[in-house]
């Protein structure tokens, strides 16, 4: 069943009904959409929301008559202004494409062409489709920079892609998508692989550029807050279906749907601290097995524990002479060796979750893989309880196994080629934590404890899917009886729903076995959720660090602060904030 | 377990059908080459069953010992039909085993490179450019030449010659592997080197290496062939099809083609057999195809 269709009105922009978009699959036609109505009015931003899999992006390319073969638009009708979109000859999708109804994509590295200048691409946009001269060209493309507020535009004008930072060239590719005073831009996750800061920045731009211009955009994202932030209305997709859709406050204020309810419950942001998400949700009832034997040198919960003493990271830089060459040509400094994390001291007391927060580039992770002793300081120490974590010489080693880490991405942190039965008891057997005769049943164990049938170990990890492999991710380091666990952005590549599964888990396991954790992420709902005390990063240093409450209520330093406001915020529901009443 | 990678890989291997012809040559020629004395009518390298007064006879004559030389005979009255196939048998081991060692030299050179880093890779890997930068065959050649005639010298100068092409493959690979997350899962637990870089590594880093080898063998196997037409491979008691080609040489202007002609289409058929068998596996194997 799909949901009603948006208000009717009569000067909608953009019509799109019924629309089913397949694929061949090997298994039958795969429905990515199957039966999505909207309409969009001029001016007016529509948030389209959904988890990986939904069809929200399948949606986006099919009004821009962008779907690959041998995907298909089976039936429906996308109207633009009355005018029927689907079957048009590529010839006059062209003359639309750009003009009328543009893109925005959500990685700008890709969609910038990495060697033509910015001018150049802005010029060929251009000469799509007007007829001018080279001196007018430039002007516009200079209008167009500094409509997006890029600095300085008759000089950047002439820079090529590489030299831009991501936010700047996600500004460009909008500053593109905008040339032509479009009726319709269609941002596809624009601001996902942006830093919150940046996102905060293009969101609230975007949304001024909309509204000056009286553009329809249509904003496709997984992300409830950001979408919030910036639609008018909502219509929220699972499974090629919109399930729910209406005026942006109603529905994330008083969700109809069971599954807009399930996405905005597995917020952390929306649950008070510690607590598990969406009714326990993912949550196994078999407990870990028992560790064999407790270290002597375990200090009491709450005691210093993990040390990490001035530690400094420096990565050499590019000395080679094509790489000063490549820099010399395109007219900018070679970067000089920096240090990716910059004098950091941390004490990690014993049971305790610590959240170390920053944007890309601070050095988290460099931080975490020195706290993990998978890379060594280039000076300073890491020490539990007060032993090394790994050897000194030319080529440190990592010498003890209390401290394991979980990494964020589970399709590339397991190997492809290993059993899961293997993956799981390989580090256990290699120190001799369990017997060979002992490891199926360890495995089994371990597969039951993080909510995996103890059937799979014969499997491989292209067999499951990113929550089930992040589960066991999770297994592996845990099997290893750690009393420490480093967890670099865990939850950062998964969806909601998934998300709230494996932050449960965490929470369950950890008060089981009493871990303490580093826990590194850019997402600051997450990490007030789980953390005791928090540690805010940036360039390298730590700018400021404290109980967790004490940061989200009273940040001291201008970054924290800044930081803070960033944070997309979903609207609660608070009475007397009821939306307007119309035809939903 | 059917949905093994393997079963996907030989299913999706079925769908070529050139490919899946040049396997079965392949196997067929290796098949001939294993069981070669009980299949061919005569030892081509037992002199003493070599009739001279039988040499350079056409395809199609029977000889003194009573059966069909379906191929003719060479110039010292060999059954050239046994000797191709004892010829390709030569072949294969010399471009098996040569290919062999290369792979695990060059694999395991690649690998332990990418593993450690900084200068000694940098320098392992310069030797191998260094290396790499001579062609094959001059190499080959020169090692010939010092070590001698034999087939252990010549798998010494072919596994020379070759291992660092594997070498290089290995650590390119490699070295993308050592940057991803599930070596660096290994490095947390912590595995040693050893297997990090024998059950972690290498078993990642084998796609390409195993493209090259098929390439490889079949380049050991031409570059043998050439070295022993140049006279610095086999002893000519123990013809291989270089040989054989080479023998045949002064007879081709003479009309008597059979005896460089049949050795070298077998060559022909043996090598573009396995390099439309490599190229297979490389498509099959670059990600750049799927998705």
């Amino acid at each position: 069943m799909t949901a009603p269709p948006f208000s009717e009105t009569r000067s909608a922009l953009l019509d799109v009904s019924n629309l089913k978009t397949w694929f061949p699959g090997d298994r039958g036609e795969v429905r990515a959409v199957d039966g999505v109505s909207f309409s969009v009015s001029p001016g007016e931003v529509l948030g389209i929301v959904g988890e990986s899999g939904s069809g929200k992006s399948v949606t986006g390319f099919s009004i821009i008559g962008l779907i690959d073969e041998p995907g298909r638009i089976v039936e429906g009708a996308i109207k633009l202004e009355g005018r029927e979109l689907i079957g048009l000859p590529q010839e006059e999708l062209r003359k639309i494409r750009g003009r009328i109804i543009s893109m925005v994509f959500q990685d700008p590295m890709a969609a910038l062409n990495p060697v033509l200048s910015i001018g150049t691409q802005i010029r060929l946009a251009l000469e799509a489709h007007e007829r001018i001269g080279p001196k007018e060209v430039r002007e516009r493309a200079i209008a167009a920079l500094a409509q997006v507020r890029i600095s300085e535009p008759e000089r950047k004008i002439d820079f090529f892609p590489h030299q831009f930072s991501g936010g700047m060239r996600q500004r460009v590719a909008i500053a593109i998508a905008l040339l032509h005073r479009p009726k319709l831009v269609i941002c596809d996750e624009p601001t996902t692989a942006l830093d919150v800061s940046i996102q905060a920045e293009i969101l609230s731009e975007m949304k001024a550029l909309v509204s000056d211009l009286g553009t329809a955009l249509i904003w496709i994202s997984h992300d409830l807050a950001t979408v919030a932030s910036i639609a008018d209305r909502v219509a929220v997709m699972r499974s090629g279906h919109v399930v729910e859709s209406g005026p942006a406050l109603a529905v994330l204020t008083r969700p109809q749907h069971d599954y807009t309810k399930t996405l905005l419950n597995a917020l952390p942001s929306r649950a008070s601290p510690g607590e598990l998400l969406l009714r326990s949700a993912g949550v196994p009832d078999a407990a870990p097995p028992a560790r064999k034997e407790v270290p002597d040198d375990v200090v009491a919960l709450g005691s210093p524990y993990l040390v990490i003493n001035n530690v400094v990271k420096t990565f050499a830089k590019p000395a080679g002479l094509f790489a000063r060459l490549q820099f010399g040509l395109a007219g900018a400094k070679p970067p000089s060796a920096s240090n990716a994390v910059d004098g950091v001291d941390i004490v990690l007391n014993r049971g305790e979750v610590l959240g170390v927060v920053g944007e890309s580039g601070s050095g988290k992770s460099t931080l975490g893989r020195m706290a993990a002793g998978i890379i060594a300081p280039t000076s300073g120490s890491v020490r539990l309880a007060g032993q090394p974590v790994m050897s000194s010489g030319t080529m440190p080693r990592k010498v003890t196994t209390r401290i394991q880490t979980i990494f964020q991405d589970p399709f590339a942190s397991l190997n492809g080629r290993m059993r899961i039965g293997e993956i799981l008891s390989e580090g256990p057997l290699a120190h001799r934590l369990i017997s060979r005769g002992e490891a199926p049943n360890y495995v089994r164990q371990w597969l039951a404890a993080v909510g995996l049938d103890p059937g799979y170990a014969n499997r491989f990890p292209h067999q499951f899917s990113g929550g089930q492999r992040q589960r066991i991710a999770i297994a592996r380091a845990l099997a290893m009886q750690p009393d420490v666990v480093v967890c670099d952005e865990p939850v950062a590549s998964l969806d909601v729903s998934i998300q709230a599964q494996i932050i449960n888990l965490l929470i369950r396991l950890r008060s089981e076995l009493d871990l303490s954790l580093i826990f590194i992420s850019h997402d600051l709902s997450v990490v007030r959720h789980l953390c005791d005390r928090v540690v805010i990063m940036r360039r390298g240093r730590i700018v400021e660090q404290g109980a967790a409450e004490a940061i989200y209520a009273r940040p001291q330093n201008e970054y924290t602060k800044r930081l803070l406001a960033a944070m997309p915020m979903l609207p609660r529901s608070v009475a007397g904030l009821e939306p307007a009443t119309g035809p939903l | 377990m059917s949905d093994t990678p393997f079963s996907r890989f030989l299913g999706d291997f079925r769908k070529n059908k050139v490919a899946t012809g040049a396997a079965i040559v392949v196997a067929l020629i290796v098949v001939l080459a294993v069981i070669a004395p009980l299949v061919t009518p005569q030892n081509p390298y037992d002199l003493a069953h070599l009739v001279l007064r039988d040499a350079r006879r056409p395809p199609g004559y029977v000889g003194s010992a009573g059966y069909t030389h379906w191929l003719g005979t060479d110039s010292q009255g060999r059954d050239l039909l046994s000797a191709i196939i004892y010829g390709l048998r030569i072949s294969l081991q010399m471009g098996v085993i040569a290919g062999a060692v290369a792979f695990a030299l060059g694999a395991l050179v690649g690998c332990a490179a990418a593993y450690v880093g900084g200068r000694v890779e940098s320098l392992a890997m310069r030797l191998v450019d260094l290396q790499l930068s001579f062609p094959a065959i001059l190499l080959a050649f020169v090692m010939a030449a010092l070590f001698g005639q034999g087939r252990s010298q010549l798998i010494l100068a072919l596994i020379f010659a070759q291992y660092a092409y594997f070498a290089r493959t290995a650590h390119g690979a490699a070295a993308a592997e050592r940057q991803k997350d599930y070596v660096e899962a290994a490095l947390s637990i912590p595995l040693s080197p050893w297997r990090v870089v024998f059950k972690h590594m290498l078993p990642n880093s084998l796609p390409p290496l195993i493209v090259v080898a098929t390439v490889q063998i079949a380049s050991a196997i031409s570059l043998e062939a050439t070295l022993s037409f140049l006279g610095v491979g086999l002893p000519p008691s123990e013809p291989s099809l270089g040989m054989l080609i080479a023998n045949g040489f002064q007879y081709l202007l003479s009309g008597r083609y059979w005896i460089s002609i049949y050795p070298g289409l077998a060559l022909i058929l043996f090598i573009v057999s396995l390099n439309l068998v490599g190229d297979q596996i490389r498509d099959q194997l670059n990600p750049r195809l799927h998705r």
